[in-house]
């Protein structure tokens, strides 16, 4: 792998990291506070997944840049700036009501599925391995969200219509969530990321029915909300101010 | 006022193939496929997991060793259907699935069972085959499979109460020193 490359791989890997790290931080927000014990409990281990994830592809990245597989993932969650991280503006906004929350899962999780299936085939051995690893356990929250979608989705009419407002907040998002990354061109080229409308079209497929058997209408026009991996939401800073706040108390560095 | 509830099930876990389920607790959920998810979520995380059973507590029977001396049994044929019996062996012992039996209700199931199975149990539930959900073995992959080679680890084992108390007490000191 030539250093082009091996940027254009950190890069793509970095994004993927970051998606993982900051929905877990959201997700996490629902600890103690989710509407039954039992979600709870479930929601808490899905937060804890995604940041499991965000470790792997950040030890990954680590690799790829030259860095310390130990020390680079606490440095890239605690030492960077909001305009530094690369997640999609999705995966940033506040958790809302339980309905946005199981709708963003669910939109993260499906689109998850099927670019980790497409990258577990991946050109690039150790991005292979990671995919393979994380899939079987996004297989397992597709499963959980997809089933809260339906529930909230068929369930009384304030459920419905809470799915739907969230669906028409969240869905000018999803465009960013599905697009084109710098990056993606050349790595596309050497078979180590899909092409984005492969994804897309995959998710598409599988997503729009599934919404609409909740009894859920898709938004069709949908503005795009003009952020993106580079320009997010002031919500991420509010994010970071929190998740960092320990980690600033001591400038130095940490082992957590 | 009304209970808000979600319906409970009453959840048991095959920990190694081939070994019976067991009790491990109870979980509230909308439906038998949530049940079974969050059975997975509350008891299945950590330990190895080989399988799980849900079954709406409403469906189980339950009868002490001395209410079974005293039951009357029920008998018509037409009403026959397979019942699951559990025992708990021991007042500290789990409800452990002992099998199936024909029975027209509850006490003969329970009746049949204690025929048919170990001395020593102390409380019997009984409940019909048909109100079990069980996890499929096609999901045996992303229900059980995350669980393997994750240590369970008690809070001790991440120093973040002695790293708090290190960084507390070096602001202290840097603050007494300015």
């Amino acid at each position: 792998m030539n250093d082009e490359m091996r940027r254009a791989a950190a890069a793509y890997v970095l994004s993927l990291g970051d998606d993982e790290m900051i929905l877990s931080h959201r997700d996490s927000e629902w600890t103690g506070h989710a509407p039954i014990l039992e979600e709870d409990i479930a929601f808490a281990n899905i937060a804890l997944d995604e940041m499991g994830h965000a470790l792997l592809w950040y030890r990954l990245h680590a690799e790829l840049v030259g860095e310390d597989p130990e020390a680079h993932p606490d440095r890239l969650v605690y030492r960077r700036k909001a305009a530094e991280f690369r997640n999609t503006p999705l995966v940033e906004g506040p958790k809302g009501d339980w309905a946005r929350s199981i709708l963003r899962q669910f939109l993260f999780d499906s689109a998850e599925l099927v670019r980790l299936a497409e990258l577990s085939r991946s050109a690039h051995a150790p991005l292979a391995a990671v995919a393979r690893k994380i899939l079987t356990e996004e297989r397992y929250h597709d499963r959980h969200t997809r089933a809260w979608v339906r529930r909230l989705g068929l369930g009384t009419d304030e459920s419905r219509r809470r799915m739907q407002r969230a669906l028409e907040e969240l869905w000018p998002l999803v465009p960013d969530l599905m697009g084109q990354r710098p990056e993606e061109a050349l790595l596309v080229a050497a078979g180590i990321c899909p092409p984005a409308d492969v994804v897309q079209e995959s998710w598409e497929a599988d997503v729009i029915p599934t919404v609409q058997a909740a009894g859920l209408r898709v938004p069709t026009e949908s503005v795009p909300s003009g952020f993106n991996r580079f320009h997010h939401t002031p919500d991420l800073d509010e994010l970071l101010a929190e998740l960092q706040s320990v980690a600033r108390l001591e400038p130095s560095e940490a082992v957590w | 006022m009304t209970d808000s509830q979600l319906p409970r099930y009453e959840i048991f876990i095959v920990e190694r193939p081939g070994r019976p389920p067991t009790y491990a607790g109870s979980v509230h959920a909308s439906d038998d496929e949530l049940a079974l998810l969050n059975a997975r979520d509350v008891f299945a995380r950590r330990p190895d997991c080989h399988g799980l059973w849900a079954i709406r507590a409403e469906s189980i029977s339950s009868r002490t060793a001395e209410e079974t001396l005293s039951q009357a049994e029920e008998t018509d044929p037409a009403r026959r259907e397979p019942y699951l019996v559990f025992g708990k062996l021991g007042h500290k012992g789990v409800h452990t699935f002992l099998g199936a039996v024909e029975a027209a209700g509850p006490d003969e199931a329970v009746g049949r069972g204690r025929a048919l199975y170990r001395q020593g149990v102390v409380l019997w539930w009984v409940a019909p085959e048909r109100c079990r959900v069980a996890s499929a073995a096609e999901d045996a992959g992303p229900m059980f499979e995350p669980a393997k080679g994750k240590p369970f680890r008690d809070q001790a084992f991440y120093p973040v109460e002695t790293l708090m108390r290190q960084l507390r007490r070096a602001r202290n000191h840097k603050q007494e020193r300015s």
